[in-house]
């Protein structure tokens, strides 16, 4: 029984986390974050975790989930940003390289243990009570970093969305806001991931002037 | 009789629970910090501006003085593990502690007048920097996986928000989001590589990993697949964060894009932070895997040494200049980590202190000159030599001491690496360091010549300072940005495009660039007192020949 729950679950849980990524509509992607991150309960049921999966779905499938939908709703899906050919093409190679490289690491070492029950069940185990009692005493300082790593997610979120008055006039200047695009040739992510290639292609299509300005020289403006 | 199993779990709960042992003294270096932290964010509430604007910076500069002094103090006593084996404060890391913490007093001190902490607010800038600080701190002392990965959050997630602190800059706003999503994929990867370290031997301590691994060496456990696969994966994990190619990309982008302060801050005391964790990791816990990971990591110093060097070379900006440079310096690091001796962890460490000098003196000027000129293109340069003496001797001294030229603390480092390569058997690594410090005089001694080489005139510096805006219909507006508000005044009362030059500096950054400067030439002439100093972190790794 449990071997074929095992198996439900791990399947929801892949095919959740492939639509999250191959989704193009974001409530659908949410949705499928939803699938995931339940089936991963699941699975933490089958390892009688049943705390944590209690937490996960209460946590991450229920309230953080309810955030992205909202998110979501208010803020649309917005354009697509289409990477350049050569991403398209190396990233999925790089992805699938990786996968071969796990996959071999994880059949060629943990499919001796697929015959076997694992470690023996102790009574007690992952209870509120034994979790609460790791992190008061084997696990106190992580315990500790984590809440003020909570405190210092709080402190950046009211940082980068509260809107301050009280900046000295003439603080913020017109050349701050406009973006400087940068010369070509220095290596930026966006030439890396050949977003800048595409784009001068599409303005020769169109007919745009493109300037390629040599790397040395400051005020190298992009037609964009 | 056999009992309930509820009143098992009621038993167990009602049980009196010894807490583990907390030595005050030795966590005292992590808890000042943790402290400083609270206060300053509360005083940061503060309604008067004064208040917030002066005291906030002094009461931080307090607090790092505060990690420091506890540092010096615990320094060379025999550690333990304290905190339930989760931390171990040893020499390693208090040298780490104290490279972070003096590159956060330069942080401070550049970002005095800046606008960034205007723009987040005072309190949560600084509180933010030193959280970033103690989860330096907490990451090059952990004992264990879980604190590991704990103490690489906490030093990154303050950074990702400091680097779009001025967020309505939309460079920086770029620099935040890049590094936060870069950031991420190499967190995400390095968990995951721990989870399979973790599931190949069962233990989260180093210690219990480095026994397990040691007691099976010649057994199977040392080429299991599973295994070096968390290695490979950790290798990535750690890369991203100490700027190792080729997971280098963002480092550019977000140099540039981030607050000067905080790229100062990002660009030494990360790097001194995951150097010396990727030491302690890989030299402590998986020394025993030594030939496994080696030649990887030895292919991988090679190829951020030469692709940090060549990258460097086309760059008109000097944040972008030095990000580059600190991808290939941080090459240069790795290479002393490869041949895992206790010869190469001092070099290693010695380096991070010479980077440290080397680079906060250069970003004092390029802070002076993002507020004379508006930029921080090489060409704004020209003139400073006349202009202001101190600052251009500075980074020229900085730029050569970059480079490796003799009589700077640069080139006795770079012996260090080269005398512990060839001796631990890396004759090749020591000829790719030589040939990639080779490349980069291309581009060091380009900034030394824009510095002296180009007479001062006005105009030159005007016509730089406008220049990225030339084509923009705002290109009236005074080169002088981002300067003290008096000077902004002043510069829009003058009217001109001229703006009004001042001829020295703010006396903050004169501090840092004449410290700094100095300290490159004084280690460089007499490196005695570093080489004792860096002993002792070689030392700090037991079972390193």
């Amino acid at each position: 029984m449990s071997v074929v729950m095992f198996f439900l679950a791990a399947g929801a849980a892949i095919i959740g986390a492939i639509g999250v990524v191959t989704l193009r509509n974001p409530l659908y992607s949410v949705l499928a974050l939803v699938c995931h991150l339940v089936a991963l309960a699941a699975l933490f049921l089958l390892l009688r975790a049943e705390f944590v999966a209690a937490a996960q779905v209460v946590v991450y499938a229920g309230a953080v989930m309810v955030l992205y939908v909202f998110v979501v709703a208010y803020v649309g899906g917005g354009e697509e940003v289409s990477a350049g050919s050569t991403l398209r093409i190396l990233g999925p190679l790089f992805a699938l390289a990786l996968a071969v490289e796990l996959f071999i690491a994880l059949l060629g070492s943990a499919l001796s243990g697929i015959h076997r029950y694992g470690a023996p069940y102790k009574l007690g185990f992952g209870t509120p009570e034994q979790i609460g009692r790791l992190f008061l005493t084997d696990y106190l300082f992580p315990f500790e970093v984590a809440s003020l790593l909570l405190l210092v997610a709080a402190i950046g979120a009211v940082v980068l969305a509260r809107r301050r008055r009280g900046l000295e006039e003439g603080a913020l200047e017109l050349k701050d806001l406009l973006a400087m695009p940068r010369p070509a040739y220095t290596g930026t992510i966006a030439e890396g991931v050949g977003v800048r290639r595409v784009r001068e292609q599409l303005e020769q299509a169109h007919g745009g002037v493109t300037e390629v300005v040599p790397a040395g020289a400051p005020g190298s403006e992009e037609q964009s | 009789m056999n009992a309930h199993p509820y009143a098992m779990s009621f038993l167990l709960a009602t049980a009196h629970i010894h807490g583990p042992h907390i030595s005050w003294a030795e966590l005292s270096p992590i808890a000042v910090l943790g402290v400083g932290a609270l206060v300053v964010l509360l005083v940061g509430l503060a309604s008067s501006q004064m208040v917030r604007a002066r005291l906030v910076p002094t009461l931080t500069l307090v607090a790092i003085a505060g990690a420091i002094g506890t540092e010096i103090w615990r320094f060379s006593h025999a550690p333990q593990t304290i905190v339930a084996g989760a931390l171990r404060i040893d020499d390693l890391a208090l040298i780490a502690d104290l490279v972070c913490a003096v590159a956060a007093v330069a942080a401070v001190l550049l970002a005095w007048r800046a606008r960034a902490p205007r723009e987040a607010g005072q309190g949560e800038f600084h509180s933010l920097m030193l959280f970033s600080l103690m989860g330096m701190a907490v990451l090059v002392s952990a004992q264990d996986l879980i604190t590991l990965f704990l103490g690489l959050e906490l030093l990154s997630i303050p950074l990702y928000v400091l680097c779009a602190a001025e967020y309505r800059r939309e460079g920086s706003l770029e620099a935040g989001l890049k590094y936060l999503i870069i950031g991420s994929v190499g967190s995400a990867t390095l968990v995951y590589g721990l989870a399979l370290i973790y599931g190949a031997t069962g233990q989260t301590g180093f210690g219990a990993v480095a026994h397990v691994l040691a007691s099976q060496s010649g057994g199977g456990l040392l080429g299991d697949p599973l295994l070096l696969t968390g290695i490979a994966l950790v290798i990535v994990g750690f890369a991203f964060k100490a700027s190792v190619a080729p997971f280098h990309q963002w480092t550019p982008d977000v140099y540039e894009g981030a607050p000067t302060a905080i790229t100062a801050f990002m660009a030494t005391a990360t790097k001194a932070a995951a150097i010396a964790v990727f030491l302690r990791f890989f030299d402590f816990t998986l020394t025993a895997e030594h030939v496994n990971w080696a030649p990887a990591l030895a292919a991988l110093a090679s190829v951020t040494i030469i692709v940090g060097n060549v990258g460097a070379l086309g760059q008109s900006s000097l944040k972008r200049l030095l990000g580059y440079s600190g991808v290939a310096q941080a090459g240069y690091m790795l290479t002393g980590l490869v041949v895992g001796t206790r010869l190469g962890v001092s070099a290693t460490m010695f380096y991070v202190v010479a980077y440290l000098l080397m680079n906060l003196g250069a970003f004092a000027v390029i802070v002076h000159q993002e507020r004379v000129s508006g930029s921080d293109r090489m060409a704004a340069l020209s003139g400073l030599g006349r202009r202001s003496p101190l600052l251009a001797w500075s980074l020229t001294i900085a730029m050569l001491a970059l480079a490796g030229i003799p009589g700077t603390i640069g080139f006795i480092g770079k012996v260090q690496l080269i005398h512990s390569l060839v001796n631990g058997g890396y004759g090749w690594l020591a000829i790719v360091l030589v040939v990639g410090a080779m490349i980069s005089l291309g581009y060091y001694l380009r900034v030394v010549a824009a510095i002296w080489m180009t007479p001062a005139d006005a105009r030159g510096v005007a016509v730089a300072g406008a220049g990225p805006l030339a084509g923009a219909p705002v290109a009236a507006f005074p080169p002088i940005a981002g300067g003290s508000p008096e000077a902004d005044l002043q510069a829009s009362a003058g009217g001109g495009a001229l703006g009004v030059e001042r001829l020295t500096g703010d006396p903050e950054l004169l501090l840092v660039a004449g410290v700094f400067g100095a300290l490159c030439i004084v280690f460089g002439v007499i490196p005695g007192p570093v080489f004792e100093f860096v002993a002792h972190a070689g030392a700090a790794l037991v079972g390193l020949r």
